[in-house]
């Protein structure tokens, strides 16, 4: 027991807290709320939003300025191919939101201040990333949905709201959210290793887009399906759509030479994503637990 | 009431020597404890070991009798941390940013808004919609301190608390935790000797990972033997007056018109003999010792590294 000296010995300072245990579950729900006030005010947020309702916009402009009969003989009067199309970079958005959103979600504690102070609070590490991680997500999709929605604007305008696919471009979306959990995943086990933020976002979108659509490529060269490769498996959210949809193009490049191109089928491609969030999420759940505030 | 133990630990890095060294000690109930030391000399690696912020090489921390490698979130329940620059994020608001830690330790919407308040008295906090990146360093320190005391944990565990303060927020801080030690147990590191002394009812000294000493503030300031004292008279006195005082000391020197600073051997004997003799120059108003006492303690433990101090 301390003897405290006495000339600070008057009234007492502690007064009666009511404070009841917290579940993991409501300290998730804390974390989660706590970062997406954080990610939606950020300027990478805006930055990203802007630059899709921009691209959107100017997509839409262009197709509007073009006439609606048009857009109908290019799309083969088929609104889902209209959607398809439009959706084909959807897995670009996608990969860089989870980069921003998920490049430094954990790094943040090891190189800023921030680890001081949250990391002091009596939440578990893997509610804190739970947290984080849902929140990175509900960020990133925000962002999806805004070009789904512009693609799904444009579909009604061009082809009339009674001819869209709506449970396909909910099955589209479904997959894109699958793509965010795998994207996010990959970016949060960087971030779990790598100490800079700003090292983190570029490395992920480095691996994201660069090293996968590298690595798609040269597996395709070789003849073999890229199943290894995310950025294969987002393919499937623009495929849903597609009802022309070929998994096997043979491309012949001279004597019996030929190039062959794979895209993912939704069940494939589904698979695939599972397949890395079961992979990298309860690794950079290890990896967060181990990490020290060595700085 | 709170408690905090380290047994038998150490801790290495994998550069350099051990930045902590087999240190065990324990302490419980309420009062404060100041940790002090020079730089690397593991203070704050002490704190980030008792938090889970980093794993002990060997032994173990414990908060409240649980191991926070063990069970990071019931060693936490009950203890306030501020370690190194605490930084919300800059797009919360004050609110927002002690909002999200009342509700992590457990408090209802409702306490959480009357911590936030009562907080905001105690630290004079800025405006609670300012956003945390608008704020000065000095009230993001407050901030983080607010932080710490949300929920009003048992133990609090302070790493240079007064850093990034003004001086008149310094004296607000002493006052507050002089309340606070009455009823919380709080571990407190700082390189201002003035604040542990007016604080710390208890002291250990690191230097190079080790204890050096473990002890009460007063029996600190009983061990050391103070080796200049000031000496203040009612009316100014002549250097011929204190001819006298210059037999026995080492070195008189002339402060102001009425103050002296006489330096000598440090023993009670020459100590009590110089007051005869300043009483036999003159009548004297004030006869203390020249520096606080932990400072002289600090000269004492670490003669090296006076750039510290």
């Amino acid at each position: 027991m301390i003897q405290t000296r006495t000339e600070a010995a008057d009234e007492p300072e502690r007064r009666v807290v009511s404070r009841h245990p917290v579940s993991d579950f409501d300290h998730w729900r804390v974390v989660t709320v706590h970062q997406l006030q954080h990610y939606v005010r950020t300027n990478r947020f805006y930055g990203l939003m802007g630059f899709v309702v921009l691209i959107s916009v100017l997509t839409l402009a262009f197709q509007v300025d073009a006439g609606v009969a048009a857009i109908q003989v290019q799309q083969l009067y088929r609104s889902s191919e209209y959607l398809s199309n439009g959706l084909a970079y959807s897995g670009l958005w996608v990969i860089l939101a989870a980069a921003f959103f998920g490049g430094d979600a954990l790094s943040v504690d090891f190189s800023t201040g921030t680890g001081y102070y949250m990391l002091v609070l009596p939440i578990r590490r893997r509610v804190l990333l739970a947290g984080r991680y849902t929140a990175a997500t509900l960020a990133t999709l925000a962002i999806v949905a805004v070009y789904y929605a512009f693609d799904s604007a444009g579909a009604v305008y061009f082809f009339g709201v009674q001819n869209i696919p709506w449970s396909l471009l909910a099955a589209s979306f479904g997959v894109a959210a699958l793509f965010t959990l795998a994207a996010l995943s990959v970016a949060f086990c960087v971030s779990s290793f790598i100490r800079s933020p700003a090292a983190g976002v570029l490395v992920t979108v480095l691996a994201l887009y660069v090293g996968f659509t590298t690595l798609q490529a040269v597996v395709e060269l070789a003849g073999i399906e890229p199943w290894v490769s995310l950025v294969y498996a987002g393919g499937a959210m623009p495929a849903v759509l597609d009802t022309d949809f070929v998994h096997l193009q043979t491309i012949p490049l001279g004597a019996n030479q030929f190039y062959t191109i794979w895209v993912a089928t939704a069940a494939e491609g589904v698979e695939i994503m599972a397949g890395y969030v079961a992979l990298f999420l309860p690794l950079s759940a290890y990896l967060y637990q181990r990490k020290e505030s060595t700085g | 009431m709170g408690s905090f133990e380290v047994s038998a630990l150490s801790k290495s890095f994998r550069t350099g020597p051990p930045a902590l060294r087999d240190l065990t000690f324990r302490y419980e109930g309420a009062g404060a404890v100041g940790c002090l030391g020079p730089n690397g000399a593991g203070k704050t690696t002490l704190l980030k070991l008792l938090v889970g912020l980093l794993r002990p090489s060997q032994g173990h921390a414990f908060l409240n009798g649980i191991d926070p490698m063990v069970d990071r979130k019931g060693a936490l329940w009950d203890v306030g941390a501020l370690i190194e620059t605490p930084e919300p994020y800059p797009t919360l608001n004050v609110h927002e940013a002690l909002e999200a830690v009342g509700l992590a330790r457990g408090l209802s919407r409702e306490d959480v808004d009357d911590e936030v308040d009562r907080c905001h008295e105690l630290l004079d906090l800025p405006p609670l919609g300012d956003r945390v990146g608008w704020l000065s360093k000095g009230q993001r320190q407050r901030v983080a301190l607010a932080s710490a005391l949300m929920g009003d944990p048992a133990v609090l565990l302070l790493d240079e608390p007064a850093s990034g303060l003004d001086p008149a927020e310094r004296v607000r801080l002493r006052g507050l935790l002089n309340r606070l030690k009455r009823d919380h147990l709080v571990l407190m590191s700082s390189h201002q000797m003035f604040e542990v002394t007016e604080v710390c009812d208890q002291l250990i000294f690191l230097h190079h990972g080790k204890v050096l000493l473990r002890d009460s503030m007063d029996r600190v300031a009983g061990r050391i033997r103070t080796r200049q004292v000031d000496v203040e008279f009612e009316q100014p006195v002549t250097p011929d007056s204190m001819a006298a005082l210059r037999a026995v000391a080492t070195d008189v020197v002339l402060l102001s018109a009425r103050r002296w600073r006489i330096s000598f051997d440090g023993s009670d004997e020459t100590r009590a003999r110089l007051l005869d003799l300043a009483q036999g120059a003159g009548r004297v108003v004030q006869f203390a010792s020249a520096s606080l006492v932990l400072e002289e303690a600090y000269l004492e433990l670490f003669p090296e590294p006076a750039d510290d101090l």
